[in-house]
C-alpha cells in the first residue's frame, strides 16, 4: 500500500514538477507567470490522444507532433498575451491576458473534444506491472527535461543567453542579445515541456480538459515552494507536493486532501513568501 | 488665507462620490431604468435583472479589490458560496433554531466580512500571482467543506435558500429589494471611490512606493477594503441563494467567479460606472446570444484579451469623453511661489534631520559608508556625486526603504526606525522619485489630493456613507490641492489625467503632492532630470520659496548649475563616501570635486 | 406562497393581453409549446444528449400522426449546460417568456433543486426523471412529478442485489467528490446497513486523482466482497474498474449506470476488465435471458433504427426515458387538454401509463410514479444497442 502511494505521489509529483519547470522557464525569459501552463499539460494529453489513438499515428509521431504543438501554442502564448504587455510589466495585465488566454483554450477543448476523459493511448507493448509505465514515464520525463536544461544552460550559447536574459533582462539586451527571439524560443521551449507533462502523464490523467485548471493550481504550488525560476526546488517540491496529496488522499479522503493541500500552501506561502529554498529579493526604489 | 489663494477656491465639481467619478447622469439612468423596469420587462428579464443585481452587489465589492487596489482576486465566488450558505443554514432550521431572515442577511455579511479579511490578508505578503492562486484554493476550500460538512451544508444535496417575506416574497419584490441593495453598494463604493481612501487604494495600485511615501499604510486600508468587500459578497450570497431557491456546491462553479473578475476589468480599473455595466452586460449577453451559449466563457475570455491589449481602461475607458480632448500644446509651467506660505504654513521649529556615520553595503559593494549629513529646516541641501555613488541609496535610508548597517537616522535627535516606510510622512518628511510615481488614470488633482491622505480625519466607514467629516475632508483635500497646484504651475491641468502630461508636468505634480504633507523636510530624487533650461530655473525658484517657506529640502542632483544657485549647504559623495561638503562656493573651488566632476 | 397583489395584477395583465392576442390564433392549429430543459453541454451533458434524442423523436412521431387534436407539440429547449444558475433562468425563461405551460426537466438533480421550486412557483406543470429525493413532494410542488426512479430505489436495487443476490455482507461503497457523489454515499451506507451488510469501506475520492490503487488496496484489506462506486465520472468509474483488473482482485462491482455507458467503456484498459461490474439499469430496457427485449421495447428498438438514431454512444434506456416523457404528457393532454391543471388533475389517476421506460403511475400524494420492481442490475459488458442482459440471478 505505502508502495503504492509512494508510486503514483512520485509519478502525479513529476507532473507537477514538469508544469512548475513550464511556469519557471516562462517567467524566466519574461517575468511572466502565464496561466496557460497547466493548460499545455492538458494540451500535451489531448493531442497524444487525438494523435495515437483517434488518428492511429505511431507513438514517436504523435509525441513529436504533440511537442510541436505545444510550442506553438507556447508562441502564440508570447505573442499574444505576453509580448503586448511586457511594456507594463508593474500593471500585471499578463495575469489577466493569459488567464484570457488559457480560459480560451480550454473551453475551446471542452466545446471540441467534449468534457469527457477520453482514453489515453498505451505508450509502450509492455505487458502491466506494478511498477508500470504510467508511473515511470512522467519520472523519466521529469528527469529528462531536468538534465536536459541542465546541459543546455552549462554547455550551449543559446542556453548561456537564457540564463543572460533570466539574470537581468536590461544588461542582456545592452550586450546586445537578441531578446525577443530569445524569449520567442522560451515559450517554445515552456511550450514543449508542458506538453511533454500532460503526455507522459497521459496514462495517469487521462485526455481531459478539466486538467487544465488542475495543472495550474498545483503546477504552480512547486514553483511557489521552490522559489521562483528554480527549477531544481521546482522538482523538489512537485514531488513533496505529489507525496503529500497522495498520503492525504489516503488518510483522510478525497475531499480533506484537497482542503488540506491548499490549507498547507497557504500557510508556507505565508510564513515563506520567497517560497523554501527563495531568498528575499531587494527592493529597488 | 490670502486672496489669491482665495480665488482659487474653485467650486467642487459634485461633492458626492457618484459626481465625482464620471458623472452622475448615467446612474442616475440606470437608476430610473431599473426602478421602472416591470413596466416594460416580463418576469424572465426581471430575473436576469435580478441576478445582475446581486452580481453587483458582490462586484461593487470586488471592484474596490481589484478595480482599485490592484489585488488580483480571482476565487471570490468562495465568499459568495459562504454568504449563501450562511443564510440559507440559518433560515433553514436544521442545524440551528431557524432565524429571520433579515437577521441571516446580516450574519452572512459578517460571515463574508471575515473571510472575505482572511482571504484577502495574504495579498499584504504575497505578490499578484501568488496572491491569485491562494484565492482559487479558498474557493477549492468552501467548495469542498460545503460538501463535507453534510450536517449542516446538506452536502451534495444541497439546502433551500432563504425565502424574504412580504413584501419581498414576490418575484418583483425581490427584484427591488436586490436593486435596492445594489444601488446602496453603487452609492457607497462610489463614496470610497471619491474619498482619501479610494485615492489611496489606486496609489496602492499604480504607485505604492510613494503611497508609502505619502504615509498610506496598506494593511490598514486593504483590512478595511477586505471586510467591506467580504461583507457585499456574504450579502450578494444570501440573496443569491434566496435567488435560486435551492443551493448546492454546484451551484458556484469557478466560471461564476471569473465573471465577477472580468467584469471588474472590461468595466475598467478605478471605475463605479464601467464595473457596474460591465456586470449588466456579463449577466444579460448570454441570455441574447442563445445559440452561442455554450461558448460563453470562451466569448468572455476573448473579450477579457481584448479589452486587455486594446482598451486597457475598458468601459470607463470608452465612456471619459472628457480626456479626449486635445490638451494646449504648448504649456509653460509657472510655478506661484507665494502661495506657498499659505500652504506650508509656519513651520514648527524643530531641530534637524541627521545622518550619522551611515553605512550600507548590498553584497559586496559598500553603498554608502560612514555618511554624516545634517539637512537644517529653511534651507536647500544638495547631495551630488557620480552615478553610482550612493545620492539615491542615501535618500531611500532616510524614507526607511532600506535599513542602514551601521550609524543612525535621527530627526530632532530621535532615532528615526527604519523600514517603518508610512511613518515617516507623519512625521512630515516628504519626498519624490527619480522616476515620477503618479497614478496615471486618475486626474492630476486626485494625484495630489494623494499626497494629503494622512491628513483626513473621517474613518473608512464615514466615506462609506458620506457622513459630515467625510465631506469636510475632501473639501479641505480638494483646496489644499489645488492652492498645491497652482504654486507648482499646474493649476490649469487638474482635472486632466495624469498619464497625458508631459514628463517635467509630472516631477511638478510629485512636488505638489509631497507639499500636501507641509513637509519639515522635502527630498527630492534629481527634479531636474529631463526639464529644459527654462523649467529648470523655475524649479530652482521655487525650491528656493519651499525652503523659506521653513522646509529643509535635499536635492539630489546632476545639475551642477542649479545645485550651486539654490543650496545653503552641499555635499559630495563618491564611492558611499563623503567627499567633500561645504557651502556652493567652497566646493565650487574644492579641487577634487573640481578635479573629478566640474571638469575645471 | 400566497399571491401577492402584485403578482395578482402582473398575471391579470398577462392574461389580457394573452388572451387578446392568442384568441383567434388556438381557433386554427396553433402549436402547444412545451418547454424542454436538457443540459447538451458541460459535464452532465451525455445523459441530456441521449434523452433529447427520445424526446425529439416522441414529439416528431406526435405531430406526424396529428398532434393534439390537430395542434402540434412545440418543443422550446434552453440548454441548461449543466450549472445550476443556467438551468434557472432558462426555467425562468420559458416560463415568463415563452409562457409555457408545461416543463420538461431539467435532468440532473443539481439543475432541478434550484428550477423545481422556481416552477412550482409559477404553477408551472414539470415532468422530470432525476433521482434526488426531495425533488417530489405533493404538497410542496404539486404540479412536479417524476418519471424515473427515486435515489432510494436506485440505491436499494443497487444494495438488494448486493445482499439479497450475490450474498456479500462486506461492502465498499466510493464516490468522487462531487455533490451527486456524496450525497449518495451518505444515503446507501445507511440502507446498507439496515439490511445487514458491513460497510467495511466508505470513501469519497476526488476524481482527478488519477491512482487509486491504496483505495482499492483498503478496501481488500479490509474484507471486501463487492465495491459499491457511486459516481457519473466516466474516468473515475473506469480507474476503478481497471485497478480492480490490474490487482486481480476478483470482486464484483455494483453500482452507477455510468459503470455500463460507452464513455466508461472506452477508457477501460482491457475489455475483459468488464466483466463482474452490474451496473444499475431498468428491466423494460433490457435482454432478458433469451436475449430478447420485451415486445414493446423490441418495436421501439426497430423504430429508433428506421429513424437513424445513434445508439452506439448513448444508452437505450436514456432514449426510451425522453421518449416516454413528451408521449405521457401528450396522451394527458388529447384526455383534457391543455390546460396544466387539468394534466395534473389527470396525473394525478395515472395508472400504468405504458412507457418503454416503464409503467408510470401517480396518486394524488405520489409523484414518483416509477415501479420499484423495475430498477434493476445488469452486466455491463453486454451492451448492445444501447441495453444490456440482467445480471446473473434475476428471473424472468
Amino acid at each position: 500500500m505505502i508502495q503504492s502511494i509512494v508510486l503514483s505521489g512520485v509519478a502525479i509529483g513529476s507532473i507537477y514538477a514538469l508544469i512548475g519547470i513550464t511556469y519557471n522557464v516562462m517567467f524566466s525569459a519574461s517575468r511572466v507567470f502565464s496561466f496557460t501552463a497547466g493548460t499545455l499539460g492538458m494540451i500535451g494529453g489531448v493531442l497524444g490522444s487525438l494523435f495515437i489513438a483517434r488518428m492511429g499515428m505511431p507513438v514517436a509521431a504523435g509525441l513529436l507532433l504533440a511537442l510541436v504543438g505545444g510550442a506553438v501554442l507556447g508562441i502564440v502564448t508570447e505573442i499574444v498575451a505576453v509580448r503586448p504587455v511586457l511594456r507594463s510589466l508593474d500593471q500585471h495585465l499578463y495575469v489577466l491576458s493569459t488567464l484570457a488566454l488559457a480560459l480560451m483554450v480550454q473551453q475551446f477543448v471542452a466545446i471540441e473534444w467534449g468534457t469527457d476523459a477520453r482514453p489515453f493511448p498505451r505508450l509502450l507493448p509492455t505487458a502491466r506491472t506494478d511498477f508500470d509505465q504510467q508511473f515511470w514515464l512522467p519520472m523519466l520525463a521529469c528527469i529528462v527535461v531536468i538534465v536536459g536544461l541542465e546541459l543546455l544552460y552549462r554547455y550551449t550559447l543559446v542556453g548561456r543567453a537564457f540564463l543572460a536574459i533570466a539574470e537581468d533582462n536590461f544588461a542582456a539586451r545592452a550586450l546586445g542579445l537578441p531578446e525577443r527571439g530569445l524569449r520567442i524560443a522560451s515559450f517554445a521551449l515552456a511550450g514543449a515541456i508542458g506538453t511533454l507533462a500532460g503526455f507522459a502523464g497521459g496514462e495517469l490523467l487521462l485526455a481531459f480538459f478539466g486538467n487544465a485548471p488542475m495543472l495550474t493550481f498545483y503546477g504552480f504550488i512547486p514553483v511557489a515552494l521552490g522559489g521562483m525560476g528554480n527549477n531544481r526546488g521546482a522538482v523538489v517540491a512537485g514531488l513533496l507536493l505529489g507525496l503529500f496529496q497522495q498520503t492525504a488522499n489516503f488518510l483522510i479522503g478525497g475531499i480533506f486532501a484537497s482542503v488540506a493541500v491548499f490549507t498547507v500552501f497557504i500557510l508556507v506561502l505565508l510564513m515563506r513568501p520567497e517560497g523554501l529554498a527563495g531568498v528575499t529579493a531587494q527592493r529597488r526604489v | 488665507m490670502d486672496t489669491q489663494a482665495a480665488q482659487l477656491r474653485s467650486s467642487r465639481a459634485g461633492a458626492s462620490g457618484l459626481g465625482a467619478t464620471g458623472g452622475v447622469l448615467p446612474f442616475l439612468a440606470l437608476l430610473a431604468v431599473g426602478a421602472a423596469l416591470p413596466l416594460f420587462v416580463g418576469g424572465y428579464w426581471g430575473l436576469i435583472a435580478t441576478r445582475a443585481c446581486i452580481y453587483w452587489v458582490l462586484v461593487s465589492g470586488l471592484n474596490l479589490v481589484v478595480g482599485f487596489a490592484g489585488q488580483i482576486a480571482i476565487g471570490w465566488v468562495a465568499l459568495l458560496a459562504l454568504g449563501a450558505y450562511t443564510a440559507s443554514v440559518l433560515t433553514a432550521g436544521t442545524a440551528v433554531p431557524e432565524l429571520s431572515p433579515y437577521l441571516a442577511l446580516v450574519i452572512a455579511a459578517a460571515v463574508g466580512a471575515v473571510f472575505g479579511l482572511i482571504v484577502g490578508l495574504p495579498a499584504l505578503r504575497l505578490r499578484t500571482f501568488y496572491f491569485a492562486i491562494t484565492t482559487l484554493g479558498f474557493a477549492t476550500i468552501v467548495n469542498q467543506v460545503a460538501l463535507a460538512w453534510q450536517s449542516v451544508t446538506g452536502g451534495g444535496v444541497g439546502v433551500a435558500g432563504p425565502i424574504f417575506p412580504d413584501p419581498f416574497s414576490s418575484k418583483w419584490g425581490f427584484y427591488y429589494f436586490c436593486f435596492g441593495l445594489a444601488a446602496i453598494c453603487t452609492w457607497m463604493t462610489a463614496n470610497i471611490a471619491a474619498s482619501r481612501f479610494g485615492r489611496a487604494l489606486t496609489a496602492i495600485r499604480d504607485a505604492e512606493v510613494a503611497a508609502e511615501a505619502c504615509g498610506i499604510a496598506k494593511p490598514a486600508l486593504l483590512t478595511a477594503v477586505f471586510l467591506f468587500s467580504g461583507a457585499v459578497a456574504g450579502i450578494a450570497g444570501a440573496l443569491f441563494a434566496s435567488l435560486q431557491s435551492y443551493i448546492t456546491p454546484d451551484a458556484f462553479p469557478l466560471d461564476l467567479s471569473i465573471l465577477f473578475f472580468i467584469a471588474v476589468l472590461i468595466g475598467g480599473r478605478g471605475s463605479i460606472l464601467g464595473p457596474l455595466l460591465g456586470t449588466i452586460l456579463l449577466t444579460a449577453l448570454p441570455e441574447f446570444a442563445a445559440p452561442l451559449v455554450a461558448w460563453s466563457t470562451f466569448l468572455y475570455a476573448v473579450l477579457l484579451l481584448v479589452i486587455v491589449l486594446a482598451i486597457p481602461g475598458g468601459i470607463a475607458e470608452i465612456l471619459d469623453f472628457k480626456n479626449r480632448r486635445p490638451l494646449e500644446s504648448h504649456r509653460a509651467i509657472v510655478p506661484q511661489p507665494d502661495l506657498l506660505p499659505g500652504l506650508i504654513g509656519t513651520p514648527t521649529d524643530g531641530g534637524a534631520l541627521t545622518l550619522e556615520q551611515v553605512a550600507l553595503s548590498f553584497g559586496g559593494v559598500q553603498a554608502i559608508d560612514g555618511l554624516d549629513l545634517e539637512i537644517r529646516p529653511g534651507q536647500v541641501h544638495g547631495l551630488i556625486g557620480p552615478n553610482g555613488s550612493g545620492k539615491t541609496t542615501t535618500l531611500n535610508v532616510i524614507s526607511g526603504y532600506y535599513l542602514q548597517q551601521r550609524g543612525a537616522v535621527r530627526l530632532n535627535g530621535t532615532v528615526l526606525r527604519a523600514l517603518a516606510r508610512n511613518r515617516r510622512a507623519h512625521m512630515r518628511i516628504a519626498r519624490t522619485f527619480q522616476t515620477p510615481r503618479i497614478v496615471g488614470s486618475a486626474s492630476v488633482l486626485q494625484n495630489v489630493m494623494i499626497g494629503g491622505t494622512i491628513d483626513g480625519k473621517g474613518t473608512f466607514v464615514e466615506s462609506l456613507l458620506s457622513l459630515p467629516r467625510h465631506h469636510r475632508d475632501e473639501v479641505m483635500l480638494h483646496d489644499t490641492a489645488t492652492l498645491a497646484l497652482a504654486a507648482v504651475g499646474l493649476e490649469r491641468l487638474g482635472g486632466v489625467r495624469a498619464d497625458r502630461l508631459q514628463h517635467s508636468e509630472l516631477r511638478f505634480i510629485e512636488i505638489a503632492r509631497a507639499l500636501m504633507l507641509r513637509p519639515a523636510y522635502l527630498l527630492l530624487d534629481e527634479p531636474a532630470a529631463g526639464l529644459s533650461a527654462e523649467e529648470i530655473k523655475r524649479l530652482g525658484a521655487l525650491l528656493v520659496a519651499i525652503a523659506q517657506a521653513g522646509t529643509g529640502v535635499l536635492v539630489v542632483e546632476h545639475h551642477p548649475d542649479l545645485i550651486f544657485d539654490i543650496c545653503h549647504h552641499v555635499t559630495v559623495l563618491n564611492l558611499g563616501k563623503k567627499l567633500a561638503a561645504g557651502t556652493p562656493t567652497e566646493i565650487r573651488s574644492h579641487p577634487e570635486v573640481v578635479n573629478a566632476y566640474l571638469g575645471g | 406562497m400566497s399571491l401577492t397583489r402584485r403578482q395578482a395584477l402582473a398575471s391579470a395583465g398577462v392574461a389580457v393581453v394573452a388572451s387578446s392576442l392568442a384568441k383567434p390564433a388556438i381557433a386554427a392549429n396553433e402549436p402547444i409549446r412545451v418547454g424542454y430543459l436538457p443540459a447538451l453541454t458541460g459535464p452532465s451533458s451525455s445523459t441530456g444528449i441521449g434523452i433529447t434524442r427520445g424526446t425529439e423523436l416522441a414529439v416528431a412521431e406526435i405531430n406526424a400522426a396529428g398532434g393534439i387534436d390537430g395542434r402540434p407539440l412545440e418543443l422550446i429547449t434552453r440548454d441548461t449546460q449543466s450549472d445550476p444558475t443556467k438551468a434557472v433562468n432558462a426555467a425562468a425563461e420559458l416560463v415568463n417568456q415563452q409562457q409555457v405551460k408545461v416543463v420538461l426537466g431539467p435532468l440532473n438533480s443539481g439543475e432541478s433543486l434550484a428550477a423545481v421550486p422556481m416552477l412550482a412557483r409559477s404553477k408551472t406543470l414539470q415532468v422530470h426523471p432525476c433521482w434526488v429525493d426531495s425533488l417530489t413532494d405533493p404538497a410542496k410542488y404539486p404540479m412536479c412529478f417524476r418519471n424515473a426512479p427515486t435515489n432510494q430505489q436506485i440505491g436499494g436495487a443497487a444494495n438488494g442485489y448486493v445482499v439479497d443476490v450475490l450474498k456479500h455482507k462486506k461492502v465498499a461503497v466510493i464516490s468522487d467528490t462531487t455533490g451527486y457523489g456524496t450525497a449518495s454515499v451518505n444515503a446507501y451506507v445507511p440502507m446498507l446497513k439496515t439490511k445487514g451488510a458491513e460497510v467495511v469501506y466508505q470513501g469519497n475520492v476526488d476524481a482527478a486523482n488519477p491512482d487509486l490503487k491504496p483505495e482499492l488496496l483498503r478496501m481488500q484489506s479490509a474484507g471486501a466482497e463487492a465495491i459499491m462506486p457511486w459516481s457519473v465520472n466516466a474516468g473515475f468509474l473506469s480507474r476503478i474498474i481497471n485497478t480492480r483488473g490490474d490487482m486481480g482482485w476478483d470482486v464484483p462491482i455494483v453500482g452507477q449506470t455510468t459503470l455500463g455507458s460507452g464513455q466508461t467503456k472506452d477508457l477501460l484498459e482491457k475489455p475483459e476488465y468488464w466483466a463482474k461490474v452490474y451496473p444499475n439499469n431498468f428491466r423494460p430496457v433490457c435482454y432478458a435471458p433469451g436475449g430478447k427485449l420485451p415486445e414493446r421495447t423490441a418495436a421501439f428498438l426497430d423504430r429508433l433504427k428506421s429513424a437513424k438514431i445513434d445508439l452506439s454512444d448513448t444508452l437505450l434506456w436514456w432514449i426510451a426515458l425522453g421518449y416516454d416523457s413528451p408521449r405521457m404528457i401528450a396522451e394527458a393532454m388529447k384526455a383534457v387538454g391543455p390546460e396544466p391543471d387539468k394534466i395534473v388533475g389527470y396525473l394525478n389517476k395515472l395508472k400504468g401509463f405504458p412507457g418503454v421506460y416503464g409503467d408510470i403511475s401517480f396518486t394524488p400524494e405520489q409523484h414518483n410514479g416509477y415501479p420499484d420492481g423495475e430498477v434493476v442490475m445488469v452486466e455491463a459488458n453486454s451492451l448492445k444497442d444501447g441495453a444490456f442482459n440482467l445480471a446473473p440471478g434475476y428471473s424472468t
